[in-house]
This record gives structure tokens, sequence and C-alpha cells, in this order.
């Protein structure tokens, strides 16, 4: 150990010297951030004078991958057709897709070596991903869309999300329960949660609804993994609900609905957002499933015939004909157009950069999607959900993609329902 | 009272399921040393196995395939990898299978993409009572298909010369090897049970109560490990006795929740059959019936 | 002669690493923390499982209250969380010492139970300490976790700001340049300490309790003194790479420290080469980095289908390469990735008359137990020859065989 020191030393004081000599505290770029682009707008990362390169972090080869491929190919059409009809602010958009594989690690390396080269984010797909990413682009201001909708993703104030929080949702479930399926007043409603950000947001919701609406919550957290709800089905059944909210996953939702149904337990189940695939259909459960399961979205569902859906089902026929069809389809869609207006929004401003984007986005307190979304969002307020009204489905076996829309509802409970307070 | 009844039996019916994972932990262990980090994605394969052919060839023919290429993959794992490892040792044997887990998982994945694949067993969603408690035929037939399972296993083990081989490797390989026994045959044999016993659980698994095949039974596979452990490493009684253990544990757990959470916080079905492997193994260091190792200071 | 090549090597790496950041994008350094953050993990879990023979599957256990401990010592209350507003040199000390005393509690347990009983053990710890995480919200923020304050010595922040602007040889350097050199830092410590500890009389005294404890027992040593060490030990490295972590990440959540991540430091270390410190190195390198590159370049490749068309995508492809690569090392490099580079390096030294570089270095302290030395080098440099030696792969075995 003679040698080691002494030469790691000599190195080590070598490098500082060197280190110090080229140091420095002034920016050189302090004034003028950027290049000029042409014309009067001032451009920033990702933009160049015929191109805006947009960012997409999604999972395609982890837990949602085969959802996740039917956005990016959706996500890709929109922007394509936008292109076609002359693109944003003279520019083509093009989009570069990566995938975190649901890996925080994966995410968080591959938004560094992106947040350089894109003016904003369509997409960070996934709870725990999303969550690693969205502070980095916080401090980097840089616009992330479609980390789906969870609540905890509010506070974020580059973010926007696409419609109804998950506890509105669960608030609007709570009240549809008691407004139109018969639960009544003093009664039980069970709910059926994931542990996290997404169950938990959805519970916090159903939660306020059921104080305001004099009923009583019975909860069940479980994990993905939780393939059997025999033990949650006996205990709800057990607690005499009349009702149940279930926050999970579509494996969750056929096995909870199969099992009250042999139980006796002839309820009603409204399920949030991403607990409907078309595929149980196709299951033993599937009279279950016609007979009492509702489905709460904050996106207009496959089969509304809305323009903005029918625009959105068709360009996805015309790229993928026999593709998956479900909620991603109109999801990808909108999220596109959500995006695309922010964009047109900072373009208008002048100001086609990262920060651009975001004060368009923090401006925009009305916008609407044809349909796709509830008509006037909100993205104003940092911290609340955008809008307090959902679409209302009822699985049915002749229905587009397995879901009948019954109405778009905004319940009470949802518009008394305010995060933090 | 019949709801408690209800959740025992719910959690005995599903922990005889974990069981047959669990012995297939047990017996690729004792028959080559290696823990099987793939064991999840054969449970899986077997069912998306059933899954896609039962629609053309009906389930059992599809079952019979099922057990067969599970049985299959298990032998070439063995024959093909870990039989050729630079290192032949339980750790480097350990990583191995994670590497194949990953392999398998994501191209299992990549075929069942967007779906929840039904595997179309005859009993469909069908119920059977016992006075006011309903329990899916399904699980019936779970538990039925386990105990003859079991049985066979105690014959084989006990009863015939490739068992007591097998057993006599386990116990000390070199010996046996002196003995005449033939290691690669033995271990060949134990790869294949495991396969077998990973597609009969994999179908009761995604079958009701469960809705179908979808790529997280393979993480399911993993609640079997606590079974495994606590039963005890070499034993198959043991995997028997840990599985209907941990199966009763979650059931009561979860079916109490209301009453347990402000003591031990939301969620503890997911850890409490840790919880019981870690007290047990304090207790009895080697697991419920697994044997004693010689060495002591 | 090769022993002072193998010096300079180590300078020359060194050197490198140093200056990397000037020419490194943002990519690049990031890969760069998470995988300098797994490095010390990966050596502090090959000290227990390789050279004390402790087999572990609890190391993210260990990890997620180290880089808890920093995130709550050093954060402020807030309305949903509540923080212990400490120095960060502090909060990072503070990582080491907690896990390295849960480590010390566990350690009793950790007595009881050996080989694969105690893997599996261990692996229970994953799931209890991920429960609390989830329900002990006031300290952990839950679910979603808590935002992680920057590194920060005398004023000097190792984030964007403090100094605002800081640039070296015109390249400015950010909160990820300046973490780089902190973790540079941690790492060349800790290998260093690593290897000195491994050479020393209680990292022999380790690998005889490794190698039987009854013979162990029988020269003297304290047998479960020395395995209580060993996990002291490996959760105090464990604790300093979990509040690594949490500095790469700016934030803490329970899902970085899950099984799988207990698991990848499990394949680091097994790939790398059982008890090799450099191994344990190149192995955290390997298993961090191949991931994160393949997924970044991965559809660079034009032979693949596009995602959601249906066929074999990039991502997909990627997945299955990084598993076969797992497999590949395992069945044809022997002694794990240090021992393929050991072989490679005789091969190109043309093989000198000591067989062995590390055999006629005159520094390092006496011959390891299975004979050959144990080198004190401190550096990352990955083909840093060391005593990865058979014994250290047969314990589990001939556990096995007296059964």
């Amino acid at each position: 150990m003679k040698h080691l020191p002494r030469t790691c030393a000599l190195t080590a004081a070598a490098v500082t010297m060197l280190s110090l000599a080229a140091c420095s505290t002034t920016d050189p770029n302090a004034s003028g951030e950027g290049g000029g682009g042409e014309g009067d707008v001032t451009t920033g990362s990702g933009v160049t004078d015929s191109e805006i390169t947009v960012g997409m972090l999604t999972d395609l080869s982890g837990p949602f991958a085969a959802g996740a491929a039917v956005q990016v190919t959706q996500t890709n059409a929109y922007w394509d057709q936008v292109n076609a009809d002359g693109g944003v602010c003279d520019r083509d958009v093009v989009v570069d897709v990566q995938d975190h594989g649901y890996d925080p690690q994966r995410a968080v390396t591959l938004y560094r070596s992106m947040a350089p080269d894109v003016i904003a984010l369509q997409q960070v797909l996934g709870g725990p991903t999303s969550a690693a990413v969205l502070p980095l682009a916080e401090q980097d201001d840089v616009y992330v869309g479609g980390v789906g909708w969870t609540g905890s993703a509010l506070q974020y104030e580059n973010n926007q999300l696409p419609g109804a929080s998950y506890a509105i949702e669960a608030a609007n479930a709570v009240d549809y329960l008691v407004d139109e399926l018969g639960v009544p007043e003093g009664g039980r409603i069970g709910v059926v949660y994931f542990a996290g950000d997404y169950g938990g947001d959805a519970l916090a919701g159903a939660e306020h609804a059921a104080e305001e609406r004099g009923v009583e919550i019975v909860a069940q957290e479980i994990t993905s993994q939780t393939t059997d709800l025999s033990a949650q089905a006996s205990a709800l059944v057990q607690a005499d609900v009349a009702g149940v909210v279930l926050a999970a996953a579509p494996t969750q939702l056929a096995s909870l609905a199969g099992v009250l149904a042999t139980q006796g337990a002839d309820v009603p189940i409204v399920g949030m957002n991403p607990t409907f695939n078309p595929s149980l259909l196709g299951s033993p459960v599937a009279d279950a499933l016609v007979a009492n399961a509702y489905s709460i979205t904050s996106v207009a569902p496959y089969a509304s015939d809305a323009p903005g859906v029918q625009a959105a089902n068709e360009l996805y026929a015309s790229v993928a004909p026999d593709g998956d069809v479900g909620w991603e389809v109109p999801l990808a869609y909108v999220q596109g157009e959500l995006l695309r207006q922010a964009l047109e929004g900072a373009c208008e401003a002048g100001e086609l950069t990262p920060e651009g984007v975001v004060a368009a986005l923090q401006e925009s307190s009305s916008v609407d999607t044809d349909g796709l979304l509830p008509d006037g969002l909100d993205y104003s307020q940092p911290g609340q959900s955008p809008t307090t009204t959902v679409y209302v489905s009822k699985v049915g076996a002749a229905a587009e993609a397995g879901l009948a829309l019954l109405e778009e509802f905004s319940g009470p409970s949802a518009e008394s329902f305010s995060y933090g307070g | 009272m019949s709801y408690f009844l209800t959740q025992v039996l719910n959690g005995l019916s599903y922990g005889l399921v974990l069981s047959l994972i669990a012995a297939g932990f047990a017996i690729v262990f004792t028959s080559t040393g290696v823990l099987n980090f793939a064991h999840g994605s054969i449970v899986l394969l077997g069912a998306y196995l059933v899954a896609v052919l039962h629609p053309t060839i009906g389930f059992w023919p599809a079952m019979l395939v099922a057990l067969f290429g599970a049985a299959l993959v298990g032998v070439l794992i063995n024959a093909l990898l870990v039989r050729n490892l630079a290192d032949p040792e339980p750790g480097a044997a350990a990583i191995l299978m994670l590497g194949v887990d990953i392999v398998l998982l994501t191209e299992l994945t990549r075929r069942i993409g967007n779906q929840v694949l039904p595997v179309g067993a005859p009993w469909g969603a069908s119920v059977v009572r016992f006075g006011d408690i309903a329990l899916p035929t399904g699980r019936v037939v779970a538990a039925g298909v386990t105990v003859v399972a079991f049985a066979a296993l105690w014959y084989l083990f006990s009863r015939t010369d490739l068992g007591v081989g097998m057993r006599a490797a386990a116990a000390d390989g070199p010996t046996a090897s002196l003995m005449g026994i033939r290691l690669s045959r033995t271990a060949a044999t134990g790869w294949a049970l495991a396969g077998v016993l990973a597609a009969v659980a994999g179908v009761f698994l995604t079958s009701f109560p469960s809705p179908g095949v979808a790529p997280t039974i393979a993480l399911s596979a993993f609640a079997a490990i606590p079974a495994w452990v606590l039963g005890g490493f070499d034993s198959v009684p043991g995997a028997v006795v840990g599985g209907l253990l941990i199966g009763l544990t979650s059931a009561l757990v979860t079916g109490y929740e209301g009453d347990l959470e402000h003591v031990l916080g939301a969620g503890f079905g997911e850890v409490a059959p840790y919880v019981v492997m870690i007290v047990v193994l304090l207790v009895r260091p080697s697991g419920l019936m697994g044997s004693k190792e010689a060495v002591r200071v | 002669m090769s022993d002072l090549l193998r010096r300079l090597g180590g300078v020359a790496l060194l050197v490198v690493a140093l200056a990397l950041p000037l020419v490194l994008d943002d990519f690049w350094l990031q890969t760069g923390l998470f995988v300098m953050a797994a490095a010390i993990g990966a050596v502090g879990l090959t000290l227990l499982v390789g050279v004390a023979g402790q087999l572990s599957l609890g190391h993210a256990a260990f990890a997620a209250i180290g880089a808890y401990v920093y995130a709550w010592s050093t954060g402020e209350t807030t309305t949903s969380v509540t923080g212990g507003g400490l120095p960060p040199v502090l909060g990072l000390a503070l990582a080491a010492l907690v896990a390295a005393g849960v480590g010390a509690a566990f350690s009793p347990v950790a007595g009881r139970l050996r080989g694969i009983y105690l893997g599996l053990a261990t692996l229970g710890l994953v799931f209890v300490v991920r429960h609390l995480l989830l329900n002990l919200t006031d300290w952990t923020g839950g679910f979603t976790g808590r935002s992680v304050e920057s590194f920060a010595l005398g004023g000097f922040s190792f984030s964007n700001r403090d100094p605002d602007y800081l640039a070296v040889g015109g390249v400015e350097f950010e909160g990820l340049h300046r973490l780089w050199y902190l973790f540079l830092l941690l790492a060349v410590v800790a290998c260093w300490l690593a290897g000195n500890l491994r050479a020393s009389r209680t990292g022999r005294a380790w690998a005889n309790v490794r190698d039987s404890e009854t013979a162990a027992a029988a020269m003297g040593i304290g047998v479960a003194r020395a395995k209580a060490a060993a996990f002291v030990v490996s959760s105090a490295y464990a604790g300093t790479a979990g509040a690594m972590l949490a500095l790469a990440y700016g934030r803490v959540a329970p899902d970085v420290f899950s099984l799988t991540a207990s698991v990848d430091f499990l394949v680091m270390i097994v790939l790398g080469g059982l008890g090799s410190v450099a191994g344990a190195v190149v192995g955290a390198l390997f298993v961090t980095a191949l991931p994160l590159v393949l997924a970044e370049y991965s559809s660079a490749l034009p032979f693949l289908a596009a995602p959601g068309s249906g066929g074999l995508d990039p991502s997909t492809a990627s997945r299955i390469v990084y598993g076969l690569a797992i497999i590949a090392v395992l069945v044809l490099l022997r002694g794990g990735l240090a021992g393929a580079g050991r072989r490679l390096r005789h091969r190109l030294g043309g093989g000198g008359p000591s067989g062995d570089a590390g055999t006629t270095d005159p520094d390092t302290p006496g011959p390891g137990p299975t004979g050959r030395t144990a080198p004190a080098s401190g550096t990352t440099d990955p083909s840093t020859p060391d005593g990865s030696h058979p014994a250290a792969v047969t314990h589990p075995r001939s556990k096995e065989t007296t059964r």
C-alpha cells in the first residue's frame, strides 16, 4: 500500500488543480436562453424550425405492455394525422417513445436522456414510474401528460390530468350507487382497492362521499397479485353491503363479480377506469358481469357516439384493424389532443419552449375535446381535479368494447370534494 | 359462525393449491439443490398452454399437453442449463433460474397481451353448497386432485425404486451415485414432477374464482414460498402443511381485516405469510417438517 | 511488474472516472449514479454472502432503511410528513448507522439460521419493511413516498442550485455532475475498506465461519459474533447505498426497494463472482446499466417490429436479451465476470511466473483462507485480481451434503 496512496494523492492533487483552473461560476449564457426560431416565436428544447419532438415514457415490456402498446399506436397515428393537416406552429410533431418497463430507475434515467431533446412528455405511464419522474420534470418545468388519474399527481403544476381524478371517480361512484342503484341511507358500501396511490385516492373519495351521503364504507385492501377474491367477497357479504366500489384491475373485477354471484349477493359493482377489459366477457363470469358490473371512467368509453370518440375509433381502426380495442383508444387520442392544444397555446404566446407549454396549460381554464372528455376542463387551479364529471357505463355483451354508455354524471359529493381540504 | 367457516374453507382450499406449488419448490430443491425462481413462470406456462389449446382440442387434452409441456420445459432447463453451470453451486443456480424466469415471463407476457384468457375449465363458475356455505366447484376439484396428487407422491417416494432413489440422492448425492443410482435420472424426474404440479396449480389458480390467465399469476406463485419454507425445504408433507397454514392465515387476516387494521395496519394480509414464516423459522430453524442439519457447534 | 501495471491501471481508471462528467450527457450520468449506488450495496452483500457465507435476500430492506433514514433526518416537517431537519452529512452517517443497528438487531435471528433458510427468512424482512413503509405514513409518506433533500456540504449544494452556475473546463456542472463526484468518493472508499476488511483478521475469520462453523469455533473464532459483525457491516453498506439511491432519485418510495431490488443485488454478486469486491462492482455495472442501455438504444435496431404491432418489439427483445445475458454468464464464465476478467488478463499478460498476480504483492497482508492473497486495492478497477476462490462457492453445497 505504498505506491497507491502516493500516486492517488498526486493524481487527485493534479486533477483538483486542473479543475480549479477550469472552474467558473459565472454563466456565459445567462442572457438569452435557447436559440432564435423563425419569426417571433421563441423556441427551446425539442423544437427546430421544422419539427417539434414530444417524449413518451411508457411500459412496453412490463405488466402494462399490452394496453400501452395500443396507446403508442394510437398516439403515433394521432400525430401523423395532425402533421398531415399542417402540424403545430408550422412544424411536424414527432414522438420519441421509450420503454421504462414499469421500473422507476429506468424511467428516471430515460427521462434524463430525453429531457434535453423534447418540449413536453406526452405520457409517463404507471404509478411508481410517474411518481419518480414528475418531481424531476417539475424542476425542469416540463409538461407531463398521461400519468393516469391519481390525485397525488395533481400537486405537480406541470401535470395535465386527462379528466377527473380517481377520488372524483370514486365519490361519483358512491353518489351513483345511492342515487341510481338503490343503496339506502345508512346502508353499507364495500370498497375493494389496490394498496397504493390509485386505490388510496379512490378510497379517500369514497370516504368523503360516504360521509356526505350517510352511508358506511367497508374497506378491503388488496394488491395486484390478489387474483382470488373469495375471502374479500365473503367479508363483504358478511357485512351485508348494498354495493361495491372497486379500484383494482380487470382480473379482480371478474373474480369479485363471480364470487359475489355464487354467494347470492346480487349487488352492483362499480369499477374505476382501469377495471374493465372486453376480454372478460369471454370468461365464465360473463353473466355476473353483465348483470351487476358498472364502469366509471374519466374518458368517454369506446362506445360513446360523441364526435371525438368516433374520430378516435376510426383513426385507430385505420392504423390497427386487428388491434385490441378498449378505453385506451379514446384515451390516447385525447391525450394527444390535450397536448396539441397546450402546444398551440404556447405557439400563440410566442413561447414554444417547455416553460411556454406549461404556462399555456396553466392558463387553460375551459378545455373542450369534442366529447372525449367532459367539456370545460379547468387546469388553472393546480392541486384540484380539472372536472367533477365522469362517464358511467354498464357492462353489456352487445356493446362495443363491452361497455354501453349510460350517462355523464357529476354527483353532489364529487362536487364538494377537494384535495387537501 | 358460518362466516368463520366460509373463511376457513376459502383459506384451506386456496392453501391446497399453494401447497401444489410449494411441493414443486421442495421437489426441485431436494432433487437438484436449486432454488427455482422460474417456478412461477412454469405455473403461468401450464395455465397459458391450457388457455390457448382448449378451444381447439378441448379442456382435458389441453390439460394433458400442458402437463407434458411444463414437465418437458423443467427437464430441459435442468439438462441444458442447470447441469452446465460454470460454477455448479446453489447461488448461481438460483440466479440462473432468475434469468430463465425473465425470458419465459417476458415472452409469455407478450403473447398474453392485454387479454385475460379463460382456461375453459368444465366446472365453469359453478359452486358446491354445504348448508349455507358455498364453495367454488373448482376449489373442491382442486382439493380432490391435490389429495390424489400427494397420495401418488407419497407412493412414489416410499414404495417405488425411483422414488427411494430420489430420496437417497437428495440425502447424499455422491453416496447414492456410488450405490448405482443415476443422479441425472432422479434429477430429471424431480424437475418433471415439479413441472406437472406447477401446471395443475396453474389451471386451478386461473379458473374460477380467478377469471383467467394473466401474467400476474407468475407472481402469485411467490406466495407459495413462505408455505414451502415454513413446511421445511426438503419435505413434501411439509409443503402441504405449510400451504394450508398460509392459506388459512391469509384468509382469516383478510376476512377480519376490519377488526385487525387498527393494530396491524392496512393490507396486513400480504405480509402475514412472511411474518408467520419468520416466527416458525425462529422456533424451528429447519421448518416444521424439514430434516435438521447435522452441523452443530 | 504486473502489480505495478495493475496499480497504474487502477489509477488510470480513477482518472477516467473523474474526467467522465466532462463528456457524458445526462443519461449516462444518471446511469452512473445508479451504478455507483448499486455497487456499494453489492460490495456490502458480497462481504456477507461471499465472504461470510450468510445468504441474504433482504438487502433491499436495509437499503430502504438507509434511504428513509436519510430522507427523514434531513427533511423538513411539512403538512404531510415529519422530518428531522439535520445536516445532510449527518443524515448520511445516520443512514449507515441505523441500518447497521437494524442489522445488529436482526443478527440473533441470523445466528439461528443457515444457508438458504437464512436467505428466505431475510426475504420476509423485505415484506415486513415494505409493510411498515406503507403504513408509517407520517415518516415515510406512504405509497407515494417523500421527496429527498439534496446533499450539501458547507454551503455547497450537490444540486442545480448553490452555486446556481458552476462550470469546469467549459462544461456546466449541474446536480448530476456534482453527485457523480460525491458518489465516486463514497464508492472508492467503500471498495477500499471492503478490500482491506476482507484481507484482515476479521475477514479471514468470516471466511473460516463460512467454510466450516465447527472448524472456526475450534480455532477460537466466536462464530455468533463473526456472523453478527458481518451482518452489521453489510447492513451499513446497504444503508449507505439506500441513501445514495434516494439522492440519485431525488425521492424515496417503497417500490424502489422491492423484492426485485433485493434479488438484483444477489444477481450482481453472483454474476460478478461471489466474494470478489471488484466482481461486485462489475456485477452492479452489468445489472444496473445493461437494462438502461438496452432500453435507450434498442429502438435503434432495425430488424425489430414497431411497438404495438404484435411482433417482437425492441422493449421485449431487450428484456429477453437481459435474461439471456444472465444465463450466458452463468453457464459460460467460471468465477463470474471477475473470474473471466482474471483469466483474460493472465492470457494477455502471457502468464507471469506467479500464476496469480496477487501472490507476489509484498504489500498485501498474508494469505487468505485458501492460500491465495486477497488484495487491499481500493480502486474500482474491474480487473483487480481477488481471492474469489472455490471455497467461496462450495459452502452452501457442503451444507447440502452434510444433511
